[in-house]
């Protein structure tokens, strides 16, 4: 029996991509974490915490290049001052470098992620991510 | 003269000891109290009373602990089972969870202050993908004695679904769920929760392991 779905703490604002055919293009992915909360960044300061990753499904339309991720801001939780953590908050956006071949796609995937808030953190997650590319 | 400056150098060295104790002392003490002022509680006192928070309401408390069987550490089996008659804390945790790691030293302490009531901690590890060696580093760095249990996937779905980390269940000496929290509280929180435990469910049973 399936599940209810699970809550997401980060969203993700699907764009329309206008792209050149057959040349690199970048295409900007741009998620929000729910106010309170806070997710690793893609390069967390420990070995243990869940980066942030961008995982996408292999396609002969468009061929996606390694992401690029922001650098997160440093954080702490107030019972831990010592423990710094590198996290995303609020609006952040991932660079997705593309080749395209000519028409309309599109690229799917998901950002896996895990957040918390100053007191609280909750499992994993992936956010499913649709890539509406339309190449010239 | 030179036993004198030789005293005078040991009186000076003797009073910024006693200054850096006081101060280390005092620095803790204010540390303390900005974890206190920030500790949020994410489930209501009373049940029933968490409008829009379906997923953090304590839909456990006033039932029966549901039993499992889990491998420790060192893959033995270990049921809940095995801990009847006595007072026992079911903590939920994870190696990627920072407020979890903040608890648990307080609850090695607080096993320890209780043994003698038959008080007992399970924490089970929700963190399937860690591996047992990281997550026996992180119990051993947070000087846990009590045992860590390794979740199978079930254990969750069966103590209502863990949506949130640290998930603490309070299961009296009958087996019954007396409290559930969700969420880093202060350690005084956690030892009335504790002491509420042990006075529950009859105190004369002193059975058990």
């Amino acid at each position: 029996m399936p599940g209810p779905k699970p809550k997401q703490y980060v969203t993700y604002q699907s764009d329309q991509h206008d792209l050149e055919a057959g040349k690199r293009e970048v295409v900007e992915l741009h998620f929000r974490v729910a106010e309170g909360y806070h997710v690793n960044s893609h390069t967390p300061k420990s070995e243990l915490l869940i980066p942030t990753a961008l995982h996408l499904d292999s396609s002969t339309d468009v061929k996606a290049l390694p992401a690029e991720y922001p650098a997160g801001t440093l954080y702490n939780f107030s019972f831990n001052p010592s423990e710094k953590l590198d996290v995303y908050t609020g609006e952040f956006t991932v660079r997705l470098p593309v080749v395209a071949q000519a028409g309309a796609h599109a690229l799917t995937g998901s950002l896996h992620y895990q957040a918390c808030d100053k007191a609280a953190c909750y499992p994993p997650r992936s956010l499913p991510v649709q890539i509406a590319v339309t190449a010239k | 003269m030179r036993r004198a400056s030789i005293l005078g150098v040991m009186v000076v060295g003797i009073a910024l000891l006693l200054w850096a104790g006081w101060h280390n002392l005092r620095e803790r003490k204010l540390a303390m109290q900005k974890a206190r002022e920030n500790q949020v509680v994410l489930i209501p006192d009373k049940a029933g009373q968490a409008e829009g928070e379906d997923d953090l309401a304590p839909k456990m408390r006033g039932k029966q602990a549901p039993n499992f069987t889990l491998k420790n550490l060192d893959g033995k089996k270990v049921s809940l089972d095995d801990y009847k008659g006595r007072p026992v804390l079911i903590n939920f945790w994870a190696t990627w969870c920072g407020p979890c790691k903040v608890e648990m030293p307080w609850f090695e302490q607080l096993r320890n202050q209780y043994a003698a009531q038959g008080f007992e901690i399970l924490g089970l590890a929700d963190d399937a993908d860690a591996g047992k060696d990281a997550i026996a580093k992180v119990a051993q760095k947070s000087g846990v004695t009590y045992p860590i249990l390794l979740t199978d996937g079930k254990v969750q779905d069966a103590y209502g679904g863990l949506d949130v980390l640290p998930m603490s269940f309070y299961v009296d000496r009958k087996g019954t769920i007396v409290e559930q929290t969700a969420g880093l509280g202060s350690k005084d929180q956690i030892e009335a929760n504790i002491k509420k435990t042990i006075a529950s469910g009859g105190a004369t049973e002193t059975g058990g392991l």
